[in-house]
């Protein structure tokens, strides 16, 4: 290569955000960190930020609200009275003046509360829809709200709060559960990077014997497998990959050995045809007529006259298997548990993210794929240039 | 130097190979799998006994060397046998749905063929110019995304946004009256699925077709063709193009099976009732007759094209007389 | 009349109302169809049918589970949303058969362990509930006294102590007497195919037993897969969720011990003598009362023994556009149900089509194979049964009978369950000919002999059928049961001017064939509200009004 190409510096930068980057990022990624479907902070100046507070006993707690109304919202926590109180409530101010009760605590000395917007029986109380998880009916404005325990018994003891998840986060939002994508979209790369070239590996090599054993070793082995490789294009892939994938199992590693035994066959025709000239190359019949085992000649020689077409294969080949891993998710068809970049396309379209409009949800995969595939794409050409000088051509994309 | 009529006995003789491993294989791979359809009838209305009665009803009672046996007669005869989901004949089911996905991917084939060999043909003989550079990046873009993703944003985009194409099916409902306005209801209902399909598959032929032609170019026949003094006009399309067409309508034949994986995405993205819908469902719902004959037919449509691309390169490739291009 | 859905109303487990915004129906007084044109469109997709829906091209849409999409719609005003709690159970098994899930004490601590309030917040954002009974809480035989323990970690490590176990260093529970803690074991789930939400909630389960210290991890699985490993009792626990209807029956199938065979649903293994007891009295309860009594009690017994523990139960939310009226929905149906297609007009201007949403395609519209929910949603505007249930009270409904009689008789043979139907007379079928009783003598006897799988069960003890007039009919069993009654009455009717020429019940395909001298009718007819015309496959069903249906005024 006469120049590192951009792809070959996108590749570097993919990699270290995959596995060095994730080191100094604190806590789980599967955890949530906000509302779910949370815009990227970065467009969502109108949407809630997240909030916690305590209710102290007394005044309770005021604060200033100069949002839209959050779509979560949770209380939690114990209160302690002074005796049995006759009446006691935890109500809530709004900007407008007028007063909700979250809950009656009447009767208790000691109240213990969890209560969570998402709760029907919280919005049926507080008179909110049960299909809308905006909670406009409880902020409905600008302005000041005041949460306070208001009892006839004095409070002794409250370690009551009140937090809102936000709406807006990091970098990408968050998905349906409220995961912050940007930790996904981290974590995915590194999935979608070990599938696709592990994948590739896999392929790589029985394409690389088959062919060298085929192509120099010719008569029946040849026969036979050419005979593989002619059933095995003969099976449409998608489907024996769905067949496959219900067979074994969905795992991470069961995937990359389906895509390495089903996309070896143009590998092994490429590296059986070029056997088929080096076979007859003059150095490599001076190599047979000294006596020189079949195996010494073929990894000693055959190797490296096939290595460069077969890096550019390898580089060449790990777009397919990658978009392979994103159909099969998309399917349904992989582990749940893994987070790839497929994965996250499949679970931001099975919870809605392309109605909901969340356009975050989508197009850090989406594209990280994309730039994946060009990436590998640039760099196969680059090779199979190098590999086949005639190619060479207008530069690379 | 082996004659023709051994290498086509040959020839013939490996497709019928591949056929019985596919065969064989197709019926164990099924079986293979997990669990079976009476065991995932959940529903604890029925009895043991009547699933004993389903299981009489699908023929899962017999053993399995009867049950490979009678496979292997109606197999033969195409005749998969009644589909576990529907209980009509799988052959029915089958090509009920052929002329839908035949509409759906043959002209989204073609185009995308016609477009993908312009394309690189274009890029080829603008060597170093921005025109190639555009070819290139289009191709390897358009060949980088996941299709469903660009699918679902195209079906958002063009059916939900700017209404300009329906959300659904191939049909309006209700149907349009009369010949034409029902065929144009058709095209209308098919434009961006087959757009979608062009969109996502012109770039990889534009890869190939712009590296085919670049080697050709470079070979020494060309060399000596143009040392001759022959036109660049001339020299490309007498010459070049000649050379690569054979390799062209091989890919174009061998690539064939890859395009049911299209089809199976298309269609269930855009509702449409296909075959690749079928298989989806039926590999998913283990309806063993449905899925092993669909993947049958494939299986037989992929071996008589690879006959076909032998026989076309043959027939345009003078140069290639002996058995050598049957494998690589 | 067949209902899509199930029905429940008596139990509410709910402790507020959920919003039914069409009315009550009133079933006695109900008049219709009125809809002269019905198009059941096929849409797949969640997303298309959202999107279908906001631009014109739906209707109705029935069962919208993703929260997003429910939000989406409410937003609308042009829809009206209506939920529902229907007959979903999900729920946590245990492998009996096998140490240490048979001790009954780790049972109990696993079923306290498991924060099902929090698990219905993160994962189902409200739209489910959490369920502690052992048959839906909608159903008129729920027992709700008979309840799995709530959540209570600290309740379920005591009580674990107290029963002997004990921790070892690491945490991991150490039987009593046992040297070693328990070994490791996983929790079987369906992978995210089936229901997206199941094998993270397999996954949440499975760390709450963590908690408590049983080391269980959950395991996605393809769900044939699944059950297969179920059905060779390979398996410790497992995740699953049932779609039950409003008879109590499924407990006998699910925890009899003579269930525990190839193809039997007792899947735990639960081998009990009382249990066995109390479920045989239920099965071959002679009346509604006795039912009533055996099924508690078996709660009762069940909550005790917990072979499984109940999680959560669905809500089901449905969409009708405001552009029509007369809605029917209740607090276990929602409004996309047959009586709404009885009683729904639009809501202004003249009669148009109206377009309905389909989930799936219909695989097979021929009755005797028929087995998808959707195929039925097609069938059951065609064909009617003898009986329904009433909507509102979730009881039995005189449909094609006007009344009916249960009772015990004796012969040399036995004691045997005895149906008389009395049949209305102002039935016809959709070719014009009168409905009779021996129509529905033909049905029986023709499903019987055949030994159709989906009819197997429900006339197998049937002994012999009489017709002593045109309108009455009586069924005789071949023993005593109480739901002899709901497995005859709910059995679709079909002409038996056309059973006797169906050769082969498989392969018969009578929405293909057309009857002579009825100009777009096909032999897929029946006494129901609606005629079936035309299906166009993967795109829509097509029926329109049936003007001879009994329900239409004259």
């Amino acid at each position: 290569m006469r120049r590192f190409r951009w792809s070959a510096w996108t590749l570097l930068i993919l990699l270290f955000s995959g596995f060095v980057l994730p080191l100094f990022l604190a806590g789980d990624p599967r955890e949530p960190v906000a509302s779910p479907f949370a815009r990227p902070a970065w467009v969502g100046r109108n949407q809630a930020p997240a909030l916690a507070f305590s209710v102290p006993p007394g005044e309770g707690k005021a604060f200033a609200w100069s949002w839209d109304a959050p779509r979560g919202l949770s209380v939690s926590g114990e209160v302690e009275f002074a005796g049995v109180p006759g009446s006691a409530r935890l109500t809530w101010e709004k900007p407008s003046g007028e007063i909700l009760v979250l809950a009656d605590l009447s009767g208790q000395e000691t109240a213990t509360l969890d209560l969570d917007a998402r709760d029907m029986a919280f919005r049926a109380a507080l008179g909110l829809s049960p299909f809308d998880e905006s909670l406009e009916g409880l902020f409905g404005g600008r302005g000041t709200i005041r949460v306070r325990i208001d009892s006839d018994v004095p409070v002794e003891k409250s370690s009551l709060s009140v937090r809102i998840p936000g709406d807006r986060w990091g970098l990408f939002g968050t998905d349906q559960r409220g995961r912050d994508v940007f930790r996904l979209f981290l974590a995915g790369i590194r999935v979608s990077l070990l599938v696709g070239v592990m994948a590739v590996l896999v392929s790589t090599v029985i394409g690389l014997s088959a062919g060298l054993l085929g192509g120099y070793v010719g008569g029946v082995v040849d026969a036979l497998l050419m005979r593989a490789v002619d059933v095995l294009l003969s099976i449409p892939l998608l489907p024996i990959l769905m067949v496959l994938a219900a067979l074994w199992g969905k795992g991470l590693w069961q995937l990359v050995l389906i895509l390495g035994l089903f996309s070896w066959m143009g590998t092994a025709r490429t590296v059986r045809s070029m056997t088929l000239s080096f076979r007859e190359a003059p150095y490599v019949e001076a190599l047979r007529a000294i006596g020189a085992p079949t195996f010494y000649i073929l990894a000693r020689h055959g190797v490296p006259t096939v290595l460069p077409l077969l890096l550019a294969n390898i580089a060449l080949g790990v777009p397919g298997v990658i978009l392979s891993e994103a159909a099969l998710a998309y399917l349904g068809l992989s582990d749940p548990r893994v987070i790839s970049w497929g994965r996250m396309l499949h679970e931001a379209q099975s919870f809605g993210a392309f109605t909901t409009g969340a356009w975050w949800l989508l197009l850090p995969p989406g594209l990280g794929i994309a730039l994946l595939c060009f990436v590998f794409m640039d760099l196969g050409r680059a090779l199979e240039e190098w590999a086949d000088p005639r190619l060479k051509g207008g530069g690379g994309a | 130097m082996i004659s023709m009529r051994g290498y086509w006995a040959r020839r013939l003789g490996g497709a019928v190979c591949v056929v019985a491993i596919v065969l064989v294989a197709n019926f164990f791979l099924f079986r293979l799998m997990p669990g079976d359809p009476v065991s995932t009838v959940l529903d604890p209305r029925f009895s043991p006994q009547a699933k004993a009665e389903l299981e009489v009803l699908y023929g899962l009672d017999r053993p399995l060397a009867v049950q490979f046996l009678i496979y292997l007669e109606r197999t033969a005869t195409f005749d998969f046998g009644l589909s576990f989901a529907t209980q009509r004949p799988v052959l029915d089911e089958i090509l009920s749905r052929l002329p839908n996905t035949l509409a759906l991917l043959v002209p989204a084939y073609l185009l995308s063929v016609l477009l993908g060999t312009v394309l690189g043909v274009l890029a080829a003989r603008r060597r170093g110019r921005a025109a190639e550079k555009a070819v290139l990046s289009a191709g390897a873009i358009s060949f980088s995304f996941p299709s469903f993703f660009v699918q679902m944003v195209l079906l958002l985009l063009f059916a939900y946004v700017y209404p300009v194409f329906p959300l659904r099916g191939s049909l309006s409902i209700p149907p349009p009256q009369g010949t034409w306005p029902l065929l144009v209801d058709r095209v209308w209902h098919l434009a961006l699925p087959v757009g979608s399909l062009v969109l996502l598959g012109f770039g990889g032929w534009a890869l190939t077709v712009r590296n085919l032609v670049v080697k050709v170019m470079g070979e020494d026949f060309m060399v000596l063709a143009r040392a001759k003094g022959i036109g660049e006009r001339r020299l490309f399309w007498g010459h070049a193009f000649r050379a690569v067409l054979p390799p062209l309508v091989t890919l174009f034949l061998l690539s064939l099976p890859g395009v049911v994986s299209g089809a199976v995405l298309t269609e269930t993205v855009f509702s449409l009732h296909g075959v690749g819908r079928f298989l989806l469902d039926s590999v998913l719902g283990q309806d063993y007759p449905a899925a092993g004959g669909a993947f049958y037919l494939l299986t037989l449509i992929t071996v008589a094209s690879n006959l076909v691309a032998d026989f076309l390169v043959q027939f345009t490739d003078p140069r290639i007389r002996t058995g050598e291009r049957s494998s690589s | 009349m067949r209902l899509s859905g199930a029905i429940g109303l008596f139990a509410l487990a709910l402790s507020f109302a959920l919003p039914t915004h069409g009315a009550e129906v009133k079933a006695e007084t109900l008049r219709g169809p009125r809809i002269g044109e019905l198009y059941m469109v096929v849409v797949r997709d969640p997303d298309a049918a959202v999107l279908a829906l906001e631009r014109g091209k739906l209707d109705v849409l029935g069962d919208v589970t993703r929260p997003s999409d429910i939000r989406r719609i409410s937003k609308n005003p042009a829809f009206e949303l209506s939920m529902a709690q229907g007959f979903h159970m999900a729920q946590v098994g245990f492998n009996l058969r096998k140490s240490p899930w048979n001790a009954p004490e780790l049972r109990r601590a696993a079923a306290m362990a498991i924060p099902r309030d929090r698990l219905v917040r993160e994962l189902f954002s409200g739209y489910s509930a959490p369920l502690t009974t052992y048959l839906p809480p909608m159903s008129p035989y729920c027992d709700k006294e008979a309840s799995a323990p709530r959540f209570d970690p600290e309740g379920a490590r005591a009580l674990l102590r107290k029963a002997g176990w004990t921790w070892d260093p690491s945490g991991v529970l150490v039987p009593p007497k046992g040297k070693s803690p328990l070994p490791p074991a996983t929790i079987l789930s369906p992978t995210a195919g089936v229901a997206p939400t199941t094998a993270e909630l397999a996954d949440r389960i499975a760390g709450s037993l963590r908690e408590i210290g049983i080391p269980v991890k959950a395991e996605p699985l393809d769900f044939a897969a699944m059950i297969q490993r179920i059905d060779e009792h390979k398996f410790d626990l497992y995740l699953m969720a049932w779609q039950l209807s409003r008879d109590p029956d499924s407990l006998y199938a699910f925890y009899h011990s003579s269930m525990d065979v190839k193809g039997g649903y007792n899947q735990t293994g639960l081998k009990d003598a009382k249990v066995d007891r109390l479920l045989e009295d239920l099965r071959y309860a002679p009346d509604e009362p006795a039912a009533r009594v055996a099924a508690r009690a078996a709660q009762k017994a069940l909550s005790d023994r917990l072979p499984i523990i109940p999680v959560y139960t669905r809500f089901s939310v449905a969409a009708v556009s405001k552009g029509w009226q007369g809605t029917v929905s209740t607090k276990s149906m929602t409004a996309d149900n047959s009586w709404s297609l009885l009683a729904m007009s639009p809501a202004s201007g003249p009669m148009k089509p109206l377009y309905w949403a389909l989930g799936d395609e219909p695989r097979t519209l021929n009755p005797f194979t028929a087995s998808t929910a959707t195929d039925w949603q097609v069938l059951g505007m065609v064909y009617d049964t003898l009986l329904t249930v009433n909507p509102n009270n979730l009881e039995d409904l005189p449909w094609l009978a006007r009344s009916w009689k249960v009772e015990t008789v004796k012969d040399p043979g036995g004691l045997r369950t005895r149906l008389t139907f009395v049949l209305r007379k102002d039935v016809s079928w959709q070719d014009g000919s009168p409905f009779t009783a021996k129509d529905a003598r033909a049905t029986l006897l023709f499903l019987q002999k055949n030994a159709i799988p989906r009819y197997f069960d429900s006339v197998r003890d049937v002994a012999s059928v009489s017709v002593p007039d045109a309108h009455t009919l009586i069924v005789t069993m071949k023993n005593v049961s109480y739901w002899h009654l709901h497995s005859i009455g709910g059995t679709p009717i079909f002409p038996a001017a056309l059973l006797g020429r169906v050769k082969d019940w498989r392969s018969w395909q009578p929405a293909r064939n057309p009857v002579p001298g009825k100009a777009g009718l096909t032999e897929l007819y029946g006494t129901g509200p609606f005629v079936f015309r035309e299906v166009r496959p993967g795109d829509f069903v097509r029926f329109s009004r049936n003007e001879r249906f009994w329900l239409i005024p004259r």
